[in-house]
Formats: C-alpha cells, structure tokens, sequence
C-alpha cells in the first residue's frame, strides 16, 4: 500500500494513469471524497478510471478515513486544505482539484489560499454554508440536532445508515461485514474525534475571498439534493464558476455517474494545441 | 467456461495467487462459506469493502502486468458490484497471453 507521511499522519494514496508518461500527460488531477462514507474508493470506482484516460489522476483517503490514519482532531478545512498541500506538494506546477462534498470545500479552501497551486477546480455537492454539512444529506435526521456537548450515544451510526439512500446503502454497506466495518468507522469518528465539532464551527466562506478566484470552477450539484442552494449562491459569488445541475441527490458519483464523469471530463480537458 | 486462451492449470494458478492476495488484505477477518471458486463473488460472498478492492487491485497489478483501472474504467457500477473471482482470473490471464 502507498502510504505518505504528512503532517504527523500516515495518508494512503493511490495514482492512476499511466505515471511512465506523466510529464506528457497535461495538468495532473487530484480528486477528495467526502466526509464519514467516503474514502478514495468513492471515486476509485466510479470516476476516476475514466477520467485516468486522458490524464494523471491522484486520489487519497482523507485523514481518519479509508486506509489513512485517525486523527484525533483537524477535520477543519484549513487543516485538511493542509493534508492536501502537503500531499500534491511533489506535483510541478498547478494541479487541477474535484471534491465531492466536504472534500469539494476542502479543495475550494485550497484554492483560495493557493491560488497559484491550482489550474481548475470542480466541486461537486459541496455544502454551503460548511457547517450545515453535519445536518445535510445522509446525515439529516441522524446526527443534525445532537448536542456536540452531549454523551455519545450508541444507535447514532445505524440511524445513520438507515438514513443513507437504498442505492448508497446497497453500495457502501451490502454486506453485514461492510456495515459493521462502516459503522464502527462512523462511530469512531462521531464519538472519538473532533469531526462533528469541526463541522459545526466551520466558519463560512467569505463572499468577497470567493470574488478573489479567478480560476474556472465547475459546481456540479443534484436537482434533488439539499446542498443546491449552496451551489447556486457558489456559482454567483465566484467569478468564473458554472453551475451544472445533474439528476440526482447528494451522491452525484453514484446516481448520476456518467453525466457527471462527462461534466468533470469537460471541463477538466486540456485546451487544444495548434 | 473459460476461454481457449486460459488454459485450467493458468486459470488455477491465477485463482490461487488471487485468493492469497486476498488473504493478505483481509487477513482472517475473510468472509469464507467455503472455498474461493471462480464463482465467488466480492462483494456479495466475501463481503470486501471497497477500499480492501483497491488494496486488492494495487497487489494484483503488482504481481501481473495488468492495468486495473483501465479494465474497470470500461464497467458500469453494478457490473463492479457484482464483479467474481472468475471475471478477474479471466482478466488477467488475457492480459498474460
């Protein structure tokens, strides 16, 4: 297993394409899943491949998730933004950035603080303002009005996982080893880390810092999820942003894969050449 | 059931390697009613989640010149759920002929 050594943590990541010819291969992409149910493989298995077709694709789990260490706290997006630096550090030049929900805001951080660092970015089902994404999507009704104060309680991850969309559910958690597996790592991030408190004192983003980026940014969002209006007030405040609205819900890469691959393909195709 | 270009004893060879890749990125928390044919499938028999497919995928590509990504960049999402052991095996032993 690839693992890189960042910021005090362990962090799996995995390269896709054809890394011999890299350097003739245009801006590298650097994709983020989202927070609790995401790990690498969110995109691994959906977009990822097709889009390693045409260019080099890095993908990594996010700390605590996946196969990437726990952290006890930093689930923040200036600290993630930080996991991220870090880890596209060894990429000359700029990078091009997809994320899908919170990791979508991470990307967007990223790119507001290093706007050199950054080519493209497409944020997909990014929550706005930040600190809704605890009570948004799979998670509404399941944690949003848990006291961050409060004990943690113990039905909280199957409520969770009741909560998810039977299409997502079938995916992530078909199998009783999945669900147990995917549960235990919920609880453990719900009870045992600083993510949900994060979530909620997630400042947000400034509209005049989001008015700063003039870098092409593709907003892709569901026409049945929660997280539109975010989208919407995204694609008005920053300057070079287009809103794509596909059928779906949250999860874009699973109930609208392939408009969404073509989506993140246009926009992320390099300009023709002579 | 396979084709003419994996012979048994390819086919046989590839399942073996396939299984002890498995069982060194599960280890014993490996689902098993029974032994891993060409008919397991990952998702429904031995229960992998899918970021173990990845780790899975990572030592199979690096054990045989295969390339993984394109393979499944070609597969609708319920084609990778319902992925077997057999489509794998067959995978790779076209990519060895």
């Amino acid at each position: 297993m690839s693992v890189v050594a960042a910021n005090g943590l362990g962090f799996h990541v995995q390269e896709l394409g054809d890394l011999g010819d890299a350097g003739a291969r245009g801006t590298p992409l650097v994709m983020l899943h989202g927070l609790l149910l995401g790990s690498l493989a969110s995109w691994y298995f959906t977009a990822a491949p097709v889009l390693a077709r045409a260019r080099r694709v890095r993908l990594f789990d996010l700390r605590g998730h996946g196969r990437s260490e726990l952290a006890a706290t930093g689930y923040d997006l200036r600290t993630m933004a930080g996991d991220l630096a870090a880890l596209t550090a060894d990429l000359p030049g700029p990078i091009d950035l997809a994320g899908h929900s919170w990791g979508g805001l991470v990307a967007l951080r990223f790119a507001l603080t290093h706007p050199e660092r950054v080519r493209r970015l497409a944020i997909v089902e990014g929550p706005l303002p930040p600190s809704r994404g605890a009570e948004l999507t799979a998670f509404s009704g399941a944690i949003g009005t848990t006291d961050p104060g409060a004990p943690a309680d113990p039905a909280l991850p199957g409520r969770l996982l009741e909560a998810l969309p039977a299409a997502v559910r079938e995916l992530v958690a078909s199998g009783r080893r999945q669900a147990e597996r995917l549960v235990r790592s919920i609880y453990t991030l719900t009870t045992q880390t600083s993510l949900l408190a994060d979530l909620r004192a997630e400042p947000d983003f400034d509209t005049a810092e989001l008015a700063t980026l003039d870098r092409p940014v593709l907003c892709a969002y569901g026409d049945r999820s929660a997280c539109l209006d975010g989208g919407r007030r995204l694609a008005a405040a920053l300057p070079d942003a287009r809103l794509t609205i596909l059928p779906g819900g949250h999860y874009l890469h699973l109930e609208a894969k392939d408009a969404l691959i073509a989506a993140l393909d246009a926009h992320f195709a390099e300009p023709a050449h002579g | 059931m396979m084709s003419a270009a994996a012979p048994a004893d390819r086919t046989a060879e590839i399942l073996r390697t396939v299984e002890e890749l498995l069982i060194e990125v599960v280890g014993d928390e490996l689902t098993l009613t029974g032994p891993i044919t060409l008919a397991t499938s990952f998702n429904a028999d031995l229960e992998l989640e899918s970021i173990e497919f990845v780790a899975l995928a990572e030592k199979l590509q690096q054990h045989y010149a295969i390339d993984f990504v394109a393979w499944i960049s070609g597969k609708q999402l319920d084609e990778i759920i319902q992925l077997t052991v057999g489509e794998l095996v067959e995978y790779v032993a076209t990519c060895q002929s």
